[in-house]
């Protein structure tokens, strides 16, 4: 149980039990005693109103009122909201329709305004707790229908509940069964914010005099507080307790959904703020004459509960105009090293130790400013999500521009637009592409934008992150062929990182074999096709089958 | 169908289901509001003919004497001519005249003061998303407990500190009386001064509700692949977290705009209960104080079609922003 948590229930429970046993222990909230407007202490904990009645009587029998109907409206809303969301999204088709666009309607049409035009035509003595409750209810379930909606489309395509489905379970079973359990902790929150709303909006309508005739609620103390000028007289003792009960109830009920958004959302929790990325670092060694990026004894350590050792000991030399393949499963490390390299890692994960030095520069060593100037103009990257990787809501034109804005702050803009164009039509894309949103693209197309950008500023090296595996095989191949005709035009070196290790041995000059953050094996292609050593490598190259069928005979 | 037509159409449906509502309310719930209005009508010296009571059961309803469908009819009819009926409270002007004087302050203090509550939230959630991890993550509890407090409260409370105890403040009014209303610059002066409690109360109660919101998504949007892609791109801090974290991040808070505009109309009417302000909050407290049922009626119509028009604009400003929701072809 987080902190948060443990606040958030400790202080709604304290003010639950002052309005369920307080009103048992204070006396007559009504008695009347010629003693108005006295200040807090001796026999009145809180001062009298003045009518000289003991506020703090009156503040507990006001808080049970307004939970009371708290917890009315609550139950009712989430009933509702709960029949127009889960129900019309689970049902799908017309009813879907008719309940999504009646709880649109509902969330358009201005709640209070509404409210207090049902409560004023509703005769005062007609105007009961249940009437109240009942028109806020009615007022205040649109939103969390909505919500529940969304969430219920994406569970009812689940495979369990698809499941359950094809197997003939009933409806209401599957719903119950299947479904509820999932939206609990969105039901709750809805819930904890339903009840909230519903002692906001009863206490506003109190105040205004339209609340239920047969209840005290603090929002009725409220309005005898205003109405008896207790600001004006400073007798804060009758005004400021009943708000700040709202406010507190209120808070802590936030505090309790904060906890329950963290559940269902893990990554909202608070984090300790980023440690350096770079713990240690071992001295440089001097690197080869032709090496353009070295990287010598590199380990990077995700410092979770249990901490993981994601790269162990990796030594890598790539030379300039070299394409070096990075072999293994997923989950070996190669991604984790590859930003590393970039120092692009996110904590936990940290560089224990090791070094990568480029062109000469010690990369572990730069200062912010710096590493952010040596990103992309000396190394820029392909990622492995590239369908992801472009901004959704900014044309490419755009995207493109802020590289050559930020990196090269003297450009005109009729130069950047050339450039921009120039390297589009380097990777095959048409400039007049510029325009278009990522949306707009085929996946093959967005793949080759990104290259086009990792070209701008020519980098001497780009590492390229399974840049083809979302792809199809054509697809695939046209920009392989590519990234190849690039290299032997421009003469920029490659970290090619994939599981594909066939794929590899055609590619590259030479291959590193990854397994549990550890490099097994590093040669060239050559080597490593014609004599694997490490028995991992073996058992790689066995598990692709040939062109003819027969596992292990690797014929391409 | 494209996006904006469907949003058009979805107001239109929105709009529909506001008038009618109008027109179902007084006629389902108990009470006898056309005798109430022509007592009321009586007092205030009007003629109580026949055809002022006519007038009154188009609105409200004739007791069964004709068809829903035929009062339906004259109503929409009576709408369709900007007709309104006749304030009782405010007698002998007109509803719609009165709606007309109150409603530009109401707009431009809600408007003003929700276009602020929502740059400052959504600009502080950015930031708070951004820096986590520091002493900023503060500020989410203490904005979100500031929304928990009733709006009312704490606009009296800000009238005893600054305005009775510091005298900063006027205490209510919308403008100086002593001012005739006009577009001099004394009375613009007096006007502001006047509304900016007002405004203050309802920008600290509503902030907090943009401020999580907009934290919470520049969280999800951080770990998204495009923010990823923007660092290795070496642009500077301020650009990766105003060009792609937050211009993502902000397009809920966009979309759920119309949920928020609800919580402040809803607020800003108390509020300007608490100030007298001379909006159109207070007349419909006033309308309901004197049963003025017609005044009543007209300003719900008038206030949800203020909010839907917001909201409307708000959708199409969407549009504009995210260019996939003009592609889609279904609205989810």
């Amino acid at each position: 149980m987080t902190k948060k948590l443990t606040a958030g229930l400790a202080l709604a429970g304290l003010i639950v039990l002052f309005g369920l046993i307080g009103p048992l222990l204070t006396g007559d909230p009504a008695t009347i005693r010629d003693i108005g407007l006295t200040s807090p202490g001796g026999d009145h904990l809180l001062g009298t109103t003045i009518t000289g009645q003991d506020v703090l009587a009156q503040l507990t029998h006001a808080t049970r009122g307004s939970l009371w109907i708290g917890l009315l409206v609550g139950v009712m809303a989430t009933v509702l909201s709960g029949v127009f969301g889960i129900v019309g999204a689970y049902a799908g088709g017309v009813v879907d329709e008719v309940f999504s666009l009646f709880s649109n309607v509902m969330l358009v049409i201005p709640g209070l305004p509404l409210v207090i035009v049902v409560a004023g035509f509703v005769p005062a003595d007609q105007r009961g707790t249940w009437t109240i409750s009942l028109v806020l209810a009615i007022t205040g379930w649109a939103a969390a229908a909505r919500v529940l909606r969304a969430q219920t489309l994406s569970l009812r395509n689940r495979d369990y509940v698809a499941a359950a489905r094809v197997s003939g379970e009933k409806t209401w079973r599957v719903i119950c069964v299947e479904i509820l359990p999932n939206l609990l902790p969105i039901l709750a929150s809805q819930f904890v914010f339903a009840v909230v709303l519903a002692i906001l909006s009863e206490a506003g309508l109190s105040f205004l005099g339209l609340g239920a005739a047969d209840s005290s609620t603090l929002g009725t103390m409220l309005y005898y507080a205003q109405n008896g000028f207790a600001l004006q007289r400073e007798a804060w003792w009758w005004f400021v307790p009943p708000g700040l009960i709202i406010a507190v109830f209120g808070g802590a009920l936030s505090l309790i959904n904060f906890s329950i958004d963290e559940i269902i959302n893990p990554e909202l929790r608070n984090k300790v703020k980023r440690r350096r990325d770079v713990v240690a670092t071992t001295p440089v060694v001097a690197p080869a004459d032709d090496a353009v990026l070295t990287v010598s004894d590199l380990n990077v350590v995700y410092r979770s509960a249990t901490p993981v050792h994601a790269v162990k000991d990796v030594s890598l030399t790539l030379r300039r105009g070299e394409i070096l393949g990075l072999a293994g499963e997923s989950g070996c490390g190669k991604t984790t090293l590859a930003y590393a390299i970039n120092r692009l890692h996110r904590p936990p994960a940290e560089v224990t130790s090791g070094s990568v030095v480029f062109d000469g520069a010690d990369v572990l060593a730069l200062s912010p400013e710096e590493l952010r100037e040596f990103r992309w103009v000396k190394l820029s990257m392909v990622f492995q999500g590239a369908m992801n990787s472009l901004n959704p809501v900014t044309p490419i034109r755009a995207q493109l521009q802020d590289v050559l804005r930020t990196h090269r702050p003297s450009m005109s803009s009729s130069d950047r637009e050339d450039r921009c164009a120039e390297v589009l039509r380097l990777v095959g894309v048409d400039p007049a592409r510029l325009g278009s949103f990522p949306h707009e693209l085929s996946g093959g197309m967005r793949q080759r934008v990104m290259i086009a950008m990792a070209l701008l500023l020519e980098p001497q090296v780009m590492i390229m992150d399974e840049p083809t595996t979302a792809l199809d095989v054509l697809v695939q191949r046209e920009i392989l062929n590519e990234i190849k005709r690039l290299r032997d035009e421009l003469r920029f070196a490659v970290v090619f990182i994939t599981h594909d290790l066939p794929l590899l041995l055609e590619l590259s000059d030479s291959i590193a074999v990854m397994r549990d953050g550890e490099v097994v094996e590093y040669a060239s292609a050559e080597e490593i096709y014609l004599r694997p050593q490490h028995p991992y490598t073996r058992q790689l190259l066995a598990s692709f089958p040939s062109l003819t069928g027969e596992r292990g005979a690797l014929i391409r | 169908m494209g996006y904006h037509l469907r949003k058009v159409a979805f107001y239109l449906a929105a709009l529909w289901a506001a008038v009618t509502l109008n027109f179902v309310i007084p006629r389902l719930l108990p009470g006898n509001p056309v005798d109430i209005l022509m007592a009321k009508l009586q007092q205030r010296g009007g003629s109580v003919d026949p055809a002022a009571r006519q007038a009154y059961e188009t609105l409200l309803g004739t007791g069964g004497r004709e068809s829903f469908a035929v009062e339906y009819l004259a109503y929409l009819g009576n709408l369709a001519r900007g007709d309104l009926g006749v304030s009782v409270s405010a007698f002998p002007a007109k509803v719609s005249d009165v709606i007309g004087d109150s409603l530009p302050w109401t707009v431009v203090l809600v408007g003003l003061a929700t276009l602020i509550s929502f740059v400052l939230g959504v600009g502080l959630g950015a930031l708070v998303g951004w820096k986590r991890g520091t002493w900023l993550d503060s500020l989410v509890p203490a904005t979100t407990m500031l929304s928990a407090v009733p709006y009312f409260w704490l606009a009296l409370i800000l009238v005893a500190l600054l305005s009775s105890g510091l005298g900063w403040f006027p205490l209510n009014g919308g403008y100086d009386v002593v001012l005739d209303p006009g577009w001099s610059p004394e009375f613009l002066g007096s006007a502001l001064y006047h509304g900016t409690l007002p405004a203050l109360t309802i920008v600290i109660s509503s902030v907090g509700g943009w401020l999580l919101g907009m934290r919470n998504m520049m969280v999800s949007a951080m770990s998204e692949d495009y923010v990823l892609t923007a660092r290795a791109k070496g642009l500077t801090g301020s650009r990766v977290m105003v060009r792609y974290a937050a211009r993502n991040a902000v397009l809920p808070s966009v979309a759920g705009f119309a949920i928020s505009l609800g919580f402040v109309v809803s607020g800003s009417i108390v509020t300007e209960q608490v100030f007298s302000y001379p909006g159109i909050g207070s007349k419909l407290l006033q309308a309901v104080q004197n049963n003025d049922y017609a005044l009543m009626q007209g300003i719900f119509l008038v206030i949800t079609i203020a909010v839907l028009g917001a909201n409307l604009l708000v959708d199409l400003l969407y549009g504009l922003i995210d260019a996939r929701t003009r592609d889609r072809s279904t609205v989810s």
